[in-house]
């Protein structure tokens, strides 16, 4: 419970949840938020996200009804918030997979305390972010033109377009980790069945459980399924992000087309990710009373994670930085002086303070451990990932003939719309917190030191821990 | 069944006396110079094709030290205790370092050869050239040099002599202060390899321009490192030294480490490959369009399959990771094509018609990593070959991969 005033010791692993965790008090704590009358609270949050879904639902009609002119896209700028929105939910999808899937293949087992929570969000971030692209074409009803259905005018899709890749990049992935996530859910549900007491709970966890009955067999079935998730996963971890940056990378433009940009998009994703598990995590631990499962040690090591990442991002506009000046291109070179001092000079230096500079604090344990402070921190880091994308869209502004500039600013549809997808994304995780289990129950149970069958000498070294 | 919390009494941890390890310094040592020396002898009237094959073989020997250096680094930084047993050989592979800043000499040497095309600038001549004269330019260049090497030896003694302290002291302090290291450590080693492969590799093409670059040699010298690592604990082992404190638990995690940095280095590989031949531009094309003909393109295609396709299926079933035979195929295959892809990045450079394999390509290899084992074996034999007395060895030595 308390940060440690003496150092962890060095021969043995400290249990990843505090006390009072048990097996049984786990599967009470995290089942209790859902076997809980709902608090106001809980009904005026949904409220407050159903209304910004209305903003959404209205913003998204007058655009169908009007046209893509409601926005403040234009020749030069033909991508506006829409992409930058776009790019920016995908990439806080991404923690969920990489704490799920990627931390899994490493052994890591501290996140079996995060990792269902940060999966929902991944699912909820990648509904938001193909709303985008969606209404972005224009004549939504049309979408089912970016599969190649074979038809009678032998049309297809130009698959040598990013944008196109980006539509079988995200929606594998959407469905790969939908798909990891229920399988994990599969024995959490089928302890919510067996403690249901009303006949809606046991028909909807009766049916979601999918005839689980704990055995031997069963465990093993699952466990070989998680394993091969996991592996069809990681690879999606990099995989969607790095298609998501050549939309901007196999064009020409100075300032899009730079080789770094596919790691340098996923390491950014994962940051972006992590701010938002965060910002999410260090208030549904404290209102749904999880602090001894999700502890400040996962707290701290998820600062950790956001350090690493952040310098990642650095190291890349540094390098972009660096390459732009050593090409010798005038316009590469004019690209990142004009990102600097130009007429979006506002948005560059919130980017680099957001990305490069807040996230310096983190060195310290002090800041590590200290809630508040981790809490506005995390939420800034969201902040720069969103300018880091406005830069980038904004670099059409200016292009390499001065006599095609154009300049950019959003009209307030651009702004409901994406005040509107916080309203999916809410809408969908209050009703997550309400009706799944939020801590992945027998995961948790798996790390305890009980759960260690090695009865050698008492130490549970070989089995996860800080 | 239980593994062992402790070195059972029967356990070579260090090299014996009657070792033939005791004599690999000196049979190394002798070998890697005379082989330098015959290189350098064999190419006296093209002296530039000697300064070539010995920047491919330099880069290779250093990615194996540079890979170890990134190992360590990272085994203090996550905590790690699966690595404990296997840690001390990769240690006195990093410790090798300070050799490295020896062997820059002929590199330093024939660096009006190999980087001439803005070695003596003519200003005025050419453009960009001019712009980039700032960074490339002979002083600036060997002031980052010896900045480099001054970082990697410091950086490897530092965490070096702390781990090898710990074997006498057994104090846990050495471990705490190690884990303090490895973020700012990670940090400069980024920054440092980065650049040094700007300087040494990417300057050759001096108007060609990558950001990844760094990174693409990163990744490559994980890939050796795990190969390397791997060979050599074999190595020990065969010759009767940590046999049974490593098993194939431990093969098993070095496997999946070189299977994941083989494809981290196809990915970047990809990246690079692929957005420069979808822009086409061509002031970026220029680099592989250098590559694509005369033979280079079949070594391209090489890569492609000896570098990516091949251990990516051979790697990828468990049981290829798990038994000792088929883990060193893997690595000593992947050895080999790591220093195909150094010899793909510089080469062409000098063998601009294509690829003109050479003996002197194979001895400078020889002699750089006959100098490298020599180095390795020298600091084997002043320490023990695991750190018997650190705080997480009982962890390693009862790992199990579930």
């Amino acid at each position: 419970m308390v940060a440690q005033a003496h150092p962890e010791p060095l021969d043995r692993r400290v249990p990843l949840v505090d006390p009072p965790a048990t097996i049984q008090q786990i599967t009470e704590s995290v089942a209790a938020p859902m076997e809980w009358k709902a608090p106001l609270g809980w009904w005026l949050f949904l409220a407050g996200s159903l209304s910004c879904l209305g903003i959404w639902l209205g913003s998204v009609g007058y655009l169908f009804w009007t046209g893509t002119g409601v926005w403040g896209v234009n020749n030069p700028v033909g991508w506006g918030f829409d992409i930058v929105n776009f790019v920016w939910w995908v990439g806080i999808g991404h923690a969920g997979t990489l704490i799920s899937a990627v931390l899994f293949l490493f052994r890591q087992k501290w996140r079996t305390s995060i990792n269902r929570f940060s999966e929902a969000m991944t699912l909820f971030a990648v509904v938001c972010a193909l709303s985008f692209p969606t209404i972005h074409i224009g004549r939504a009803w049309l979408l089912y033109w970016v599969m190649p259905i074979p038809n009678q005018m032998a049309v297809w899709p130009n698959f040598r377009s990013p944008l196109l890749w980006d539509v079988f990049a995200v929606s594998v992935y959407g469905s790969v980790s939908a798909l990891f996530w229920f399988v994990g859910l599969i024995p959490d549900l089928a302890t919510m069945r067996d403690r249901a007491t009303k006949k809606w709970q046991q028909l909807f966890y009766g049916v979601l459980a999918l005839g689980w009955r704990s055995s031997h067999r069963h465990w093993q079935h699952y466990e070989v399924a998680y394993l091969l998730l996991a592996g069809l996963a990681t690879p999606l971890v990099l995989s969607v992000h790095s298609v998501v940056s050549f939309d901007f990378a196999v064009s020409q433009i100075p300032g899009w087309h730079t080789t770094i940009f596919p790691p340098y998009f996923v390491a950014g994703a994962i940051f972006s990710g992590f701010g938002m598990v965060m910002t999410l995590m260090i208030i549904a631990r404290s209102i749904f009373k999880l602090e001894h499962l999700v502890t400040r040690h996962h707290i701290e090591n998820m600062a950790k994670v956001t350090l690493l990442t952040g310098s990642l991002v650095g190291y890349a506009y540094a390098m972009e930085f660096f390459v732009a000046w050593y090409s010798g291109n005038p316009y590469e070179r004019f690209t990142f002086i004009n990102r600097m001092f130009g007429p979006y000079w506002w948005a560059y230096w919130s980017m680099i303070f957001c990305n490069v500079v807040v996230p310096q604090a983190l060195w310290f344990q002090s800041v590590r451990r200290n809630l508040g402070v981790l809490f506005v921190i995390s939420i800034l880091v969201n902040v720069g990932m969103w300018f880091e994308r406005y830069v980038i869209v904004l670099t059409l502004a200016r292009d390499t003939l001065p006599s095609s500039w154009g300049s950019y600013s959003p009209t307030i549809f651009d702004f409901s719309t994406y005040l509107g997808t916080f309203g999916i994304f809410f809408t969908f995780f209050t009703l997550f917190v309400r009706f799944l289990p939020m801590v992945a129950i027998a995961e948790v149970k798996a790390v305890l030191p009980e759960a260690n069958p090695h009865h050698d000498d008492g130490h549970h070294a070989a089995h996860g821990g800080h | 069944m239980s593994a062992p919390r402790t070195i059972p009494a029967d356990v070579l941890t260090s090299i014996s006396a009657n070792s033939r390890w005791q004599r690999f310094p000196l049979i190394f040592g002798v070998v890697g110079v005379v082989c330098l020396a015959a290189a350098f002898g064999l190419s006296a009237s093209t002296v530039e094709r000697f300064h070539f094959s010995y920047l491919v073989a330099y880069m290779y020997g250093l990615s194996l030290a540079l890979g170890a250096l990134f190992f360590v680094i990272v085994q203090f930084l996550t905590k790690a205790g699966w690595s404990v047993v296997v840690r001390r050989v990769a240690e006195n592979m990093m410790g090798t370092l300070p050799l490295f800043a020896i062997l820059f000499v002929p590199v330093a040497i024939g660096l009006h050869h190999t980087h001439h095309h803005w070695w003596h600038l003519v200003p005025g001549k050419d453009p960009i050239l001019d712009a980039k004269a700032p960074y490339l330019n002979p002083t600036f260049f060997f002031a980052r040099a010896i900045l480099y090497l001054v970082i990697w030896t410091l950086l490897s003694q530092a965490f070096l002599r702390r781990s090898v302290a710990q074997d006498q002291s057994g104090n846990p302090e050495e471990t705490r202060r190690q884990q303090w290291m490895a973020p700012p450590a990670l940090g400069l080693y980024a920054l440092t390899v980065t650049f040094a492969a700007v300087d040494w590799m990417k300057s050759l093409d001096p108007h060609w321009f990558s950001t990844i670059w760094g990174v693409y040699y990163f990744a490559g010298s994980v890939v050796a490192l795990f190969a390397m690592l791997s060979l050599l604990v074999l190595w020990l082992q065969r010759d009767g030294f940590i046999r049974k404190i490593v098993n194939q638990e431990h093969y098993h995690d070095l496997g999946k480490l070189l299977f994941g940095f083989v494809i981290f280095w196809s990915y970047i590989a990809f990246s690079q490959y692929f957005l420069i031949w979808y822009a086409n531009l061509p002031e970026e094309t220029i680099w592989y369009a250098h590559r694509s003909h005369g033979g280079w393109e079949s070594m391209g295609l090489m890569l492609v399959i000896g570098h990516f396709a091949i251990p990516f299926f051979f790697l990828l079933p468990r049981a290829m990771k798990r038994n000792p035979v088929t883990l060193a195929a893997g690595a000593g295959w992947l050895l080999w094509v790591h220093y195909l892809d150094l010899y793909y990045l510089i080469m062409p450079v000098h063998s601009t018609g294509g690829p003109q394999p050479s003996i002197v390509d194979l001895l400078t290899l020889f002699g750089v990593v006959a100098c490298f084992l020599a180095a390795f074996a020298f600091l084997a034999k002043r320490s023990a070959l695991v750190p018997v007395k650190d705080p997480r060895l009982a962890e390693s030595l009862a790992f199990e991969n579930l």
